[in-house]
């Protein structure tokens, strides 16, 4: 009887891709470890193509690395809190950076009964909190300021966030990206034209992703009421704008107005 | 019939029961209402409670290793209370290793304390081991040494049957303890703290009751400055019913961090100060919702502990055209209103600032990190006249007229700010 080579084993290479959540509850036996059990979608097709497992994973710490704190968190997050929040997890956040609105944040499908406000000031409580709530698993959405910590701090959260079920970001200043870190998943994320995010993966497992992705983002409602000038800023044009009265309201003398747009009248 | 004897070290001062004895009995409680003092010891029936903890293994693990902790010195189980005295006398852990008898007729004598008045004359008799009793004759046994000798060895080896004084657990919970030595710091009174805690949680699960508040208290000694009060006391409150001792001993851990004491401490206490019933829960195979509700209203408490409940905060909508006064942010220990606030139904800032701050105007152009496009507006804001803060002299209205914009900076974002008065512009939050 003729032996057949072994070569006959290996895998043949798939015509196509699995889709994601396919591969996401797929082991292969070649692997050293299974993917993160839960993938949470960004909400843009294009990010999720490059994170792993097809989303934000839990179980691990997620950087966020902003060249500003403040200007774009919730615009880059909302649309992965809204089927989170719609199916009752309760969001953390410790020490934002600016207070948090829930006018707006409602709007993008955030529920004020779900949302707790850690409010301290000093990085050592920072930290002290974002453990404690990682360790206790006390939210399904942890979202943590931490603009001064150390790497070796770092690795104790990481450590305590593989007990920890829900996502957990770390919103991290922009220059630290040249540090190593531990965490298994950073993304960096600024200001493109118009409503746009400039998001690259800068640490993943697998390989290096190496180009910009521009996600339009939007937050507060402001999707509802966007027109074509609206959507491009950068397309108007950049002349001055003319002083303006405030329109009178309830009995005060009435004024000459100018309006900015005379062609109106 | 599985009976646990608990030893404590022989007290020969105070006639049993001692206060240890007591202690130890309230916190035995919790496993089975089957609890009574048997000379020095506690002796308890907990044949029909194995399943409830996990098993014979777990019991065993858990009670040895608490019962430690409340100062007992051995234990012993036996299908009769008498006979697990006598093996925790002897200091042999486990009576079914071998048949009853078998392991009771190696004892020595004075393991048995009826055996004590006759102790001569039984040695003088030849006898060292129980076994070397059973050997003689009955009838001539209670001739000479009368009736309790007899009924004490039946009912050891389980030919009769012992009756008991069950314990009851006391109606409420006050225990103090005295520290091995006097505690110059709070928190080093957490060590005792925790015996006591474990009492209590005995007493609350014998009770099928939990506690909101618990207070606990120091005594200073007599060596202490005159102005410093004789005593101290904390109270602590959860928000909902536990007898969980780890979270209670956190919760401790914390409020003690806070404490600074005037004098050193030589004893504690503790008292259940708010008690409510609490259902048991069945134990559950899946994870549980409620139970995860229930464990992250334990993490909030405890943090709350230390960073103040006032910083731990949920937002409350308002329904309010000012910005700043959209909403406002609800300390974790007051209840949110019923009654909640529709949301605005136009396009809102998602971040805003604590206080608005003044732009520069630049050729009549606001500018923040660039000069500011603006692409939504005015929005006109405005009300306010009712809101009076401030007393006598410094009390003003919070009355504000304002035209709100939505703004794009090439390197701030998208901006919510608004004019107030002529080329007077401020930033006020931002669509972040």
């Amino acid at each position: 009887m003729d032996l057949q080579h072994p070569a006959q084993n290996t895998a043949t290479p798939m015509a196509e891709p699995l889709p994601s959540h396919v591969e996401a509850s797929l082991w292969r036996a070649d692997q050293l470890r299974s993917p993160p059990t839960t993938i949470h979608p960004s909400g843009w097709a294009a990010l999720d193509a490059e994170l792993p497992g097809g989303g934000w994973p839990g179980m691990v710490i997620t950087e966020l690395l902003l060249s500003q704190p403040g200007i774009l968190e919730w615009r880059l997050l909302a649309p992965a809190l809204r089927p989170i929040v719609a199916a009752g997890g309760e969001i953390a956040v410790v020490a934002p950076e600016r207070q948090p609105a829930m006018a707006g944040l409602v709007q993008d499908g955030i529920d004020p009964d779900l949302f707790w406000r850690y409010a301290v000031k000093e990085p050592a409580r920072r930290l002290w909190v974002t453990e404690q709530m990682l360790k206790g698993n006390g939210c399904d959405v942890l979202i943590a300021w931490l603009p001064q910590v150390r790497q070796e701090q770092l690795r104790r959260l990481q450590t305590s966030a593989q007990g920890f079920e829900g996502l957990c970001f770390l919103i991290r200043p922009a220059h630290t990206m040249k540090d190593s870190s531990p965490a298994p998943l950073r993304v960096s994320a600024a200001l493109a034209t118009d409503w746009d995010l400039r998001v690259r993966v800068a640490k993943r497992r697998g390989p290096v992703h190496d180009q910009d992705l521009l996600l339009p983002a939007f937050s507060g409602g402001v999707e509802r009421v966007l027109t074509p000038a609206l959507r491009y800023p950068s397309q108007l044009d950049d002349r001055p704008i003319l002083p303006i009265e405030v329109p009178n309201a309830l009995g005060s003398t009435p004024a000459p107005a100018r309006s900015r747009n005379p062609a109106s009248h | 019939m599985l009976w646990a004897a608990l030893q404590l070290p022989r007290d020969l001062a105070t006639p049993p029961p001692t206060d240890v004895q007591r202690h130890l009995a309230t916190w035995a409680l919790q496993f089975t209402p089957r609890v009574a003092h048997l000379e020095e010891a506690v002796v308890m029936e907990v044949d029909a409670s194995t399943r409830l903890f996990g098993g014979r293994r777990a019991l065993r693990d858990r009670v040895a290793a608490e019962s430690q902790e409340l100062g007992s010195i051995g234990l012993a189980w036996a299908t009769n209370s008498l006979a697990a005295l006598c093996l925790v006398r002897a200091g042999i852990e486990n009576g079914f290793k071998r048949p009853l008898p078998e392991l009771l007729d190696a004892l020595a004598l004075d393991v048995l304390t009826v055996t004590h008045p006759h102790a001569a004359t039984l040695g003088h008799i030849g006898c060292k081991v129980l076994g070397d009793i059973r050997k003689l004759p009955r009838g001539g046994i209670t001739h000479r040494f009368g009736k309790p000798l007899l009924l004490a060895l039946d009912q050891a080896y389980g030919v009769v049957s012992l009756g008991h004084e069950w314990l009851l657990p006391a109606e409420d919970f006050h225990a103090r303890l005295e520290l091995m030595a006097r505690v110059e710091l709070a928190p080093a009174l957490l060590a005792g703290a925790r015996l006591l805690l474990l009492q209590l949680c005995g007493w609350l699960a014998a009770r099928h009751s939990g506690v909101t508040a618990i207070t606990f208290g120091w005594a200073h000694d007599t060596m202490r400055a005159k102005h410093v009060e004789a005593t101290g006391s904390l109270t602590v409150r959860t928000a909902i019913p536990t007898r969980d001792i780890e979270h209670l001993a956190r919760l401790l851990a914390e409020h003690l961090t806070h404490v600074e004491l005037e004098a050193p401490a030589g004893e504690v206490m503790l008292k259940a100060t708010e008690v409510v019933k609490m259902e048991g829960r069945s134990a559950s195979f899946l994870p549980d919702v409620v139970n995860r509700k229930e464990s992250r209203a334990l993490v909030r408490e405890r943090i709350a502990a230390r960073i103040g409940p006032e910083n731990v905060q949920r937002p409350v909508l308002l329904e309010d055209h000012r910005t700043e006064w959209t909403q406002h942010w609800l300390p974790t220990d007051k209840q949110p209103p019923r009654r909640k606030a529709a949301p605005p139904p136009f396009p809102a800032p998602t971040s805003i600032l604590e206080e608005p701050q003044p732009l520069m105007v630049r050729n009549h152009r606001p500018y923040f990190q660039g000069p500011l496009k603006l692409l939504l507006g005015p929005h006109l804001a405005e009300g306010g006249w009712w809101h009076r803060v401030g007393n006598g002299a410094e009390q003003h209205h919070k009355h504000v007229r304002r035209d709100y914009y939505l703004a794009h900076s090439a390197h701030g974002g998208f901006l919510w700010v608004f004019q107030e008065g002529k080329e007077k512009w401020f930033l006020h939050g931002s669509f972040s």
